[in-house]
Protein backbone atom coordinates (compact mmCIF):
# COMPACT_ATOMS: atom_id res chain seq x y z
CA UNK A 1 0.00 0.00 0.00
CA UNK A 2 1.37 3.37 -0.94
CA UNK A 3 2.22 6.00 1.65
CA UNK A 4 0.62 9.18 0.33
CA UNK A 5 2.74 11.29 2.71
CA UNK A 6 5.71 10.57 0.46
CA UNK A 7 4.12 11.49 -2.88
CA UNK A 8 6.06 13.83 -5.11
CA UNK A 9 3.67 13.83 -8.08
CA UNK A 10 0.73 11.95 -9.55
CA UNK A 11 0.14 11.91 -13.31
CA UNK A 12 -2.86 10.47 -15.10
CA UNK A 13 -1.65 8.10 -17.81
CA UNK A 14 -3.46 7.13 -20.99
CA UNK A 15 -3.47 3.85 -22.86
CA UNK A 16 -1.32 3.81 -25.97
CA UNK A 17 -1.86 0.21 -27.04
CA UNK A 18 -5.25 -1.46 -26.75
CA UNK A 19 -7.53 1.55 -26.45
CA UNK A 20 -5.38 4.57 -27.31
CA UNK A 21 -6.46 7.69 -25.48
CA UNK A 22 -8.39 5.89 -22.75
CA UNK A 23 -7.60 6.90 -19.17
CA UNK A 24 -5.39 4.12 -17.84
CA UNK A 25 -3.76 4.58 -14.43
CA UNK A 26 -2.14 6.99 -12.00
CA UNK A 27 1.64 7.16 -12.27
CA UNK A 28 2.85 7.99 -8.78
CA UNK A 29 6.38 9.31 -8.23
CA UNK A 30 7.53 9.34 -4.61
CA UNK A 31 10.07 11.57 -2.92
CA UNK A 32 12.53 8.70 -3.23
CA UNK A 33 12.05 8.77 -7.05
CA UNK A 34 10.43 5.35 -6.80
CA UNK A 35 7.57 4.95 -9.28
CA UNK A 36 4.39 2.92 -9.10
CA UNK A 37 1.28 2.70 -11.25
CA UNK A 38 -2.11 2.61 -9.56
CA UNK A 39 -4.99 1.21 -11.64
CA UNK A 40 -8.22 3.16 -11.88
CA UNK A 41 -9.99 0.39 -9.99
CA UNK A 42 -12.26 1.35 -7.10
CA UNK A 43 -11.50 -1.92 -5.33
CA UNK A 44 -7.76 -1.18 -5.31
CA UNK A 45 -6.91 0.33 -1.92
CA UNK A 46 -4.09 2.42 -3.39
CA UNK A 47 -6.61 3.97 -5.78
CA UNK A 48 -8.81 4.70 -2.77
CA UNK A 49 -5.80 6.33 -1.07
CA UNK A 50 -5.14 8.50 -4.14
CA UNK A 51 -8.78 9.64 -4.13
CA UNK A 52 -8.38 10.63 -0.48
CA UNK A 53 -5.12 12.42 -1.33
CA UNK A 54 -6.95 14.35 -4.08
CA UNK A 55 -9.82 15.20 -1.72
CA UNK A 56 -7.26 16.62 0.72
CA UNK A 57 -5.82 18.93 -1.93
CA UNK A 58 -3.48 16.78 -3.98
CA UNK A 59 -3.37 17.74 -7.64
CA UNK A 60 -3.16 15.20 -10.46
CA UNK A 61 -1.18 16.20 -13.54
CA UNK A 62 -3.21 15.52 -16.68
CA UNK A 63 -1.45 16.17 -19.94
CA UNK A 64 -4.08 14.37 -21.96
CA UNK A 65 -1.58 11.66 -22.75
CA UNK A 66 1.02 14.04 -24.15
CA UNK A 67 3.98 13.42 -21.85
CA UNK B 1 -24.43 -45.10 24.36
CA UNK B 2 -26.40 -44.63 21.16
CA UNK B 3 -25.07 -43.17 17.93
CA UNK B 4 -27.42 -40.23 18.44
CA UNK B 5 -25.86 -39.56 21.84
CA UNK B 6 -22.36 -39.77 20.38
CA UNK B 7 -23.28 -37.21 17.75
CA UNK B 8 -24.97 -34.97 20.30
CA UNK B 9 -21.80 -34.93 22.39
CA UNK B 10 -19.94 -33.32 19.48
CA UNK B 11 -22.19 -30.28 19.51
CA UNK B 12 -21.39 -27.17 21.47
CA UNK B 13 -23.88 -24.85 23.14
CA UNK B 14 -24.59 -23.22 19.78
CA UNK B 15 -25.49 -26.56 18.23
CA UNK B 16 -22.31 -26.44 16.14
CA UNK B 17 -19.37 -28.81 15.94
CA UNK B 18 -16.30 -27.07 17.27
CA UNK B 19 -13.23 -27.14 15.08
CA UNK B 20 -11.37 -28.83 17.91
CA UNK B 21 -13.56 -31.88 17.42
CA UNK B 22 -12.67 -32.37 13.78
CA UNK B 23 -9.94 -34.96 13.86
CA UNK B 24 -6.72 -34.22 12.01
CA UNK B 25 -6.10 -32.78 8.59
CA UNK B 26 -6.16 -29.29 7.17
CA UNK B 27 -9.59 -27.78 6.77
CA UNK B 28 -8.58 -24.12 6.45
CA UNK B 29 -10.30 -23.40 9.72
CA UNK B 30 -8.00 -20.41 10.29
CA UNK B 31 -9.52 -17.30 8.75
CA UNK B 32 -6.19 -15.54 9.20
CA UNK B 33 -3.56 -15.86 6.47
CA UNK B 34 0.10 -16.09 7.50
CA UNK B 35 -0.87 -16.40 11.15
CA UNK B 36 2.50 -17.98 11.89
CA UNK B 37 4.25 -14.93 10.40
CA UNK B 38 6.44 -17.11 8.21
CA UNK B 39 5.98 -15.28 4.86
CA UNK B 40 7.80 -11.96 4.40
CA UNK B 41 7.89 -11.28 0.64
CA UNK B 42 8.66 -7.58 1.16
CA UNK B 43 11.80 -8.43 3.12
CA UNK B 44 12.48 -9.73 6.60
CA UNK B 45 13.06 -6.31 8.16
CA UNK B 46 11.40 -2.92 7.75
CA UNK B 47 13.20 -0.10 9.54
CA UNK B 48 11.88 3.37 10.24
CA UNK B 49 8.21 2.42 10.14
CA UNK B 50 6.22 5.60 10.74
CA UNK B 51 3.08 5.09 8.67
CA UNK B 52 0.12 2.84 8.11
CA UNK B 53 1.61 0.39 5.64
CA UNK B 54 2.27 -3.23 4.82
CA UNK B 55 5.83 -3.09 6.04
CA UNK B 56 7.21 -6.61 6.34
CA UNK B 57 5.02 -9.63 7.20
CA UNK B 58 2.62 -10.63 4.43
CA UNK B 59 -1.06 -9.84 5.02
CA UNK B 60 -0.35 -7.89 8.22
CA UNK B 61 -0.82 -4.14 8.04
CA UNK B 62 1.41 -2.39 10.54
CA UNK B 63 0.40 1.12 11.50
CA UNK B 64 2.60 3.56 13.37
CA UNK B 65 0.75 6.86 13.24
CA UNK B 66 2.85 8.61 15.82
CA UNK B 67 6.12 10.43 16.30
CA UNK B 68 7.43 7.07 17.47
CA UNK B 69 9.39 4.89 15.08
CA UNK B 70 9.54 1.11 14.96
CA UNK B 71 11.51 -1.61 13.25
CA UNK B 72 9.28 -4.51 12.28
CA UNK B 73 10.98 -7.77 11.45
CA UNK B 74 10.85 -11.52 11.16
CA UNK B 75 12.22 -13.15 14.30
CA UNK B 76 13.24 -16.67 15.22
CA UNK B 77 12.22 -16.01 18.82
CA UNK B 78 9.21 -18.33 19.17
CA UNK B 79 7.30 -20.12 21.93
CA UNK B 80 9.11 -23.31 22.80
CA UNK B 81 7.65 -26.65 21.77
CA UNK B 82 4.76 -25.26 19.73
CA UNK B 83 6.11 -25.90 16.23
CA UNK B 84 6.53 -22.28 15.19
CA UNK B 85 9.65 -21.26 13.27
CA UNK B 86 9.12 -17.51 13.22
CA UNK B 87 7.35 -14.60 14.81
CA UNK B 88 6.92 -10.91 14.07
CA UNK B 89 8.87 -8.48 16.23
CA UNK B 90 7.96 -4.84 16.86
CA UNK B 91 11.01 -2.95 18.17
CA UNK B 92 10.65 0.68 19.27
CA UNK B 93 13.58 2.72 17.95
CA UNK B 94 12.25 6.22 18.66
CA UNK B 95 10.01 6.64 21.69
CA UNK B 96 6.89 8.73 22.18
CA UNK B 97 5.96 8.59 25.86
CA UNK B 98 3.27 11.26 25.60
CA UNK B 99 1.18 10.37 22.57
CA UNK B 100 -1.08 13.01 21.06
CA UNK B 101 -4.82 12.32 20.84
CA UNK B 102 -4.74 10.96 17.27
CA UNK B 103 -1.76 8.65 17.73
CA UNK B 104 -2.13 4.89 17.22
CA UNK B 105 -0.11 1.76 16.64
CA UNK B 106 -1.78 -1.40 15.35
CA UNK B 107 -0.98 -4.82 13.93
CA UNK B 108 -3.98 -5.87 11.88
CA UNK B 109 -5.24 -8.24 9.24
CA UNK B 110 -8.07 -7.34 6.87
CA UNK B 111 -10.08 -10.30 5.63
CA UNK B 112 -12.07 -10.48 2.39
CA UNK B 113 -15.82 -10.44 2.86
CA UNK B 114 -16.36 -13.43 0.59
CA UNK B 115 -14.13 -15.53 2.85
CA UNK B 116 -16.31 -15.02 5.91
CA UNK B 117 -19.82 -15.46 4.54
CA UNK B 118 -20.05 -18.75 6.43
CA UNK B 119 -20.10 -16.78 9.67
CA UNK B 120 -23.64 -15.66 8.75
CA UNK B 121 -23.20 -12.22 10.26
CA UNK B 122 -26.32 -10.13 10.20
CA UNK B 123 -28.53 -13.14 10.95
CA UNK B 124 -29.67 -14.89 14.09
CA UNK B 125 -27.28 -17.71 13.17
CA UNK B 126 -24.17 -15.55 13.38
CA UNK B 127 -21.27 -17.69 14.57
CA UNK B 128 -18.90 -16.94 17.41
CA UNK B 129 -15.25 -16.45 16.59
CA UNK B 130 -12.31 -17.47 18.73
CA UNK B 131 -8.96 -15.77 18.40
CA UNK B 132 -5.86 -17.48 19.76
CA UNK B 133 -2.30 -16.22 19.56
CA UNK B 134 1.09 -16.19 21.26
CA UNK B 135 2.57 -12.90 22.45
CA UNK B 136 5.68 -11.78 24.31
CA UNK B 137 6.83 -8.36 25.48
CA UNK B 138 8.92 -6.65 28.09
CA UNK B 139 5.87 -4.41 28.62
CA UNK B 140 3.44 -6.17 30.93
CA UNK B 141 -0.12 -4.96 31.24
CA UNK B 142 -3.35 -4.70 29.28
CA UNK B 143 -3.59 -4.72 25.50
CA UNK B 144 -6.68 -4.34 23.31
CA UNK B 145 -7.61 -6.79 20.57
CA UNK B 146 -10.69 -6.15 18.46
CA UNK B 147 -12.80 -7.20 15.52
CA UNK B 148 -13.93 -4.53 13.09
CA UNK B 149 -16.63 -5.10 10.49
CA UNK B 150 -16.06 -2.61 7.69
CA UNK B 151 -19.29 -2.92 5.71
CA UNK B 152 -21.49 -2.00 8.63
CA UNK B 153 -18.83 0.02 10.47
CA UNK B 154 -19.25 -2.06 13.61
CA UNK B 155 -16.81 -3.35 16.20
CA UNK B 156 -16.31 -5.45 19.27
CA UNK B 157 -13.33 -5.14 21.56
CA UNK B 158 -11.64 -7.26 24.15
CA UNK B 159 -8.31 -7.35 25.92
CA UNK B 160 -5.56 -9.59 27.14
CA UNK B 161 -2.91 -9.11 29.77
CA UNK B 162 0.77 -9.87 29.44
CA UNK B 163 1.52 -10.97 32.96
CA UNK B 164 5.19 -11.91 32.81
CA UNK B 165 7.82 -9.84 31.04
CA UNK B 166 9.84 -11.40 28.23
CA UNK B 167 7.90 -14.66 28.35
CA UNK B 168 5.74 -16.20 25.64
CA UNK B 169 2.09 -16.44 26.68
CA UNK B 170 -0.86 -17.92 24.78
CA UNK B 171 -4.01 -15.84 24.75
CA UNK B 172 -7.52 -16.97 23.80
CA UNK B 173 -10.45 -14.64 23.25
CA UNK B 174 -13.94 -15.58 22.06
CA UNK B 175 -16.12 -12.99 20.36
CA UNK B 176 -19.87 -13.59 19.93
CA UNK B 177 -21.30 -13.47 16.41
CA UNK B 178 -22.72 -10.20 15.16
CA UNK B 179 -26.42 -10.71 14.48
CA UNK B 180 -26.89 -7.17 13.17
CA UNK B 181 -24.05 -6.28 10.83
CA UNK B 182 -24.07 -7.95 7.43
CA UNK B 183 -20.76 -8.60 5.70
CA UNK B 184 -20.95 -8.01 1.94
CA UNK B 185 -20.16 -11.01 -0.26
CA UNK B 186 -17.40 -9.33 -2.23
CA UNK B 187 -13.63 -8.90 -2.46
CA UNK B 188 -13.56 -5.88 -0.17
CA UNK B 189 -12.71 -5.84 3.50
CA UNK B 190 -15.24 -7.88 5.44
CA UNK B 191 -13.62 -8.33 8.82
CA UNK B 192 -10.51 -7.05 10.58
CA UNK B 193 -8.55 -8.57 13.46
CA UNK B 194 -6.96 -5.65 15.18
CA UNK B 195 -4.15 -5.72 17.77
CA UNK B 196 -3.68 -2.36 19.46
CA UNK B 197 -0.25 -1.51 20.81
CA UNK B 198 -0.97 1.97 22.12
CA UNK B 199 -2.95 5.03 21.12
CA UNK B 200 -3.89 8.57 22.08
CA UNK B 201 -6.92 9.77 23.95
CA UNK B 202 -9.18 9.78 20.86
CA UNK B 203 -9.19 5.99 21.18
CA UNK B 204 -10.18 5.84 24.85
CA UNK B 205 -12.46 8.83 25.37
CA UNK B 206 -15.56 6.61 25.61
CA UNK B 207 -16.24 3.20 27.11
CA UNK B 208 -14.41 0.09 25.95
CA UNK B 209 -17.11 -1.62 23.82
CA UNK B 210 -17.18 -5.34 24.56
CA UNK B 211 -20.36 -6.12 22.63
CA UNK B 212 -21.01 -5.60 18.92
CA UNK B 213 -21.98 -1.99 18.32
CA UNK B 214 -21.61 0.82 15.81
CA UNK B 215 -17.98 1.78 15.52
CA UNK B 216 -16.87 4.60 17.76
CA UNK B 217 -13.16 5.32 17.93
CA UNK B 218 -13.39 6.43 21.55
CA UNK B 219 -14.81 3.06 22.58
CA UNK B 220 -11.92 0.92 21.38
CA UNK B 221 -9.19 0.81 24.02
CA UNK B 222 -9.26 -1.05 27.28
CA UNK B 223 -8.51 1.02 30.38
CA UNK B 224 -4.80 1.35 31.03
CA UNK B 225 -3.87 0.14 27.53
CA UNK B 226 -0.09 -0.29 27.32
CA UNK B 227 1.81 2.30 25.27
CA UNK B 228 4.42 0.22 23.46
CA UNK B 229 6.11 3.40 22.27
CA UNK B 230 7.03 4.81 25.68
CA UNK B 231 10.62 3.53 25.61
CA UNK B 232 13.14 2.39 23.03
CA UNK B 233 13.64 -0.68 25.22
CA UNK B 234 10.19 -1.93 24.22
CA UNK B 235 9.52 -4.95 22.05
CA UNK B 236 6.37 -6.91 21.19
CA UNK B 237 6.36 -10.31 19.51
CA UNK B 238 3.43 -12.21 18.04
CA UNK B 239 2.93 -15.53 16.26
CA UNK B 240 0.43 -18.35 15.93
CA UNK B 241 -2.53 -16.09 15.27
CA UNK B 242 -5.65 -18.10 14.55
CA UNK B 243 -9.22 -16.89 14.15
CA UNK B 244 -11.77 -19.67 13.84
CA UNK B 245 -15.49 -20.20 14.07
CA UNK B 246 -16.81 -21.53 17.33
CA UNK B 247 -16.03 -20.97 20.97
CA UNK B 248 -13.02 -23.26 21.30
CA UNK B 249 -9.41 -22.53 20.35
CA UNK B 250 -8.07 -25.56 18.53
CA UNK B 251 -4.44 -26.25 17.76
CA UNK B 252 -2.83 -23.87 15.27
CA UNK B 253 -3.35 -25.01 11.70
CA UNK B 254 0.06 -25.20 10.05
CA UNK B 255 0.03 -25.02 6.26
CA UNK B 256 2.79 -26.11 3.88
CA UNK B 257 4.93 -23.13 2.91
CA UNK B 258 3.86 -23.27 -0.74
CA UNK B 259 0.20 -23.11 0.26
CA UNK B 260 0.85 -20.32 2.75
CA UNK B 261 2.81 -18.33 0.15
CA UNK B 262 0.15 -18.71 -2.51
CA UNK B 263 -2.54 -17.49 -0.15
CA UNK B 264 -0.42 -14.39 0.48
CA UNK B 265 0.22 -13.88 -3.23
CA UNK B 266 -3.44 -13.14 -3.86
CA UNK B 267 -2.67 -9.82 -2.13
CA UNK B 268 1.00 -9.17 -2.85
CA UNK B 269 3.44 -10.75 -5.28
CA UNK B 270 7.09 -10.14 -5.94
CA UNK B 271 8.73 -11.67 -8.99
CA UNK B 272 12.38 -12.08 -8.08
CA UNK B 273 15.17 -11.52 -10.59
CA UNK B 274 15.05 -9.78 -13.96
CA UNK B 275 12.44 -10.20 -16.66
CA UNK B 276 13.55 -9.36 -20.19
CA UNK B 277 11.24 -7.91 -22.76
CA UNK B 278 10.11 -8.42 -26.30
CA UNK B 279 9.73 -5.78 -28.97
CA UNK B 280 6.37 -4.17 -29.47
CA UNK B 281 7.66 -1.74 -32.08
CA UNK B 282 11.21 -1.09 -33.24
CA UNK B 283 11.65 1.41 -30.41
CA UNK B 284 9.42 0.01 -27.64
CA UNK B 285 9.13 -3.24 -25.73
CA UNK B 286 6.85 -5.05 -23.33
CA UNK B 287 8.38 -6.69 -20.27
CA UNK B 288 6.61 -8.73 -17.64
CA UNK B 289 5.21 -12.08 -16.67
CA UNK B 290 2.33 -14.21 -15.51
CA UNK B 291 1.40 -13.73 -11.86
CA UNK B 292 1.52 -16.92 -9.79
CA UNK B 293 -1.95 -16.43 -8.32
CA UNK B 294 -5.01 -14.53 -9.51
CA UNK B 295 -4.94 -11.40 -7.42
CA UNK B 296 -7.80 -9.90 -5.42
CA UNK B 297 -8.12 -6.85 -7.71
CA UNK B 298 -6.12 -5.20 -10.48
CA UNK B 299 -2.88 -4.59 -8.60
CA UNK B 300 -0.68 -1.56 -8.11
CA UNK B 301 2.49 -2.00 -10.16
CA UNK B 302 6.00 -1.32 -8.93
CA UNK B 303 9.57 -2.56 -9.34
CA UNK B 304 13.09 -2.37 -7.95
CA UNK B 305 14.81 -1.41 -11.21
CA UNK B 306 13.85 -0.92 -14.84
CA UNK B 307 15.63 -0.34 -18.15
CA UNK B 308 14.15 3.12 -18.65
CA UNK B 309 11.28 5.23 -17.40
CA UNK B 310 10.93 6.78 -20.85
CA UNK B 311 7.44 6.08 -22.15
CA UNK B 312 6.86 3.87 -19.15
CA UNK B 313 3.35 2.55 -18.55
CA UNK B 314 1.95 -0.51 -16.82
CA UNK B 315 -0.44 -3.13 -18.16
CA UNK B 316 -1.30 -5.18 -15.09
CA UNK B 317 -4.40 -7.30 -14.57
CA UNK B 318 -5.36 -9.75 -11.84
CA UNK B 319 -3.44 -12.47 -13.72
CA UNK B 320 -0.49 -10.88 -15.48
CA UNK B 321 1.93 -7.98 -15.24
CA UNK B 322 3.53 -6.08 -18.10
CA UNK B 323 5.41 -2.83 -18.53
CA UNK B 324 5.66 -0.92 -21.79
CA UNK B 325 8.71 1.29 -22.21
CA UNK B 326 10.50 3.21 -24.92
CA UNK B 327 13.46 0.92 -25.45
CA UNK B 328 13.88 -1.94 -27.84
CA UNK B 329 15.46 -4.15 -25.17
CA UNK B 330 13.48 -3.52 -22.02
CA UNK B 331 13.84 -5.29 -18.70
CA UNK B 332 12.44 -5.00 -15.21
CA UNK B 333 13.87 -6.31 -11.93
CA UNK B 334 11.94 -7.09 -8.77
CA UNK B 335 8.49 -6.56 -10.25
CA UNK B 336 5.81 -6.29 -7.59
CA UNK B 337 2.03 -6.35 -7.73
CA UNK B 338 0.04 -5.13 -4.73
CA UNK B 339 -3.64 -5.86 -4.19
CA UNK B 340 -3.77 -5.62 -0.39
CA UNK B 341 -6.89 -4.69 1.48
Amino acid sequence: MINTKNINSVTLTYDTVLEPGKKHSYKVIFNTDKICFVPLDEANTDYQAILTWIAEGGVVIDNGGNE
Amino acid sequence: MTKARNLANLLNADGQIDNADIAGGVNFKNIIINGDHSIFQRGDTATGVTASIYSAPDRWKTSVVSTAVFTISKSTDVPSGQGFASSCKWDCTTANASPSATTYMTHEQRIEGQNVQFLEYGTSSAKSLTASFWVKSNKTGAYTVALYQADGSRHINSSYTITTADTWEKKIITFPGDTSGTINNDNGEGLRLWFHLGAGSNWSSGTHATTWSSYAQGDVLVDNQVNLADSTANEWYVTGVQLEAGSVASDFEFLPVDCNLQRCQRYFTKLYGTLYGTNYTSTTSFTGGILPVTMRVNPTASYDAIRTTSGLNSYFTRTHAQYLMTHSQGYVTGLTANAEL
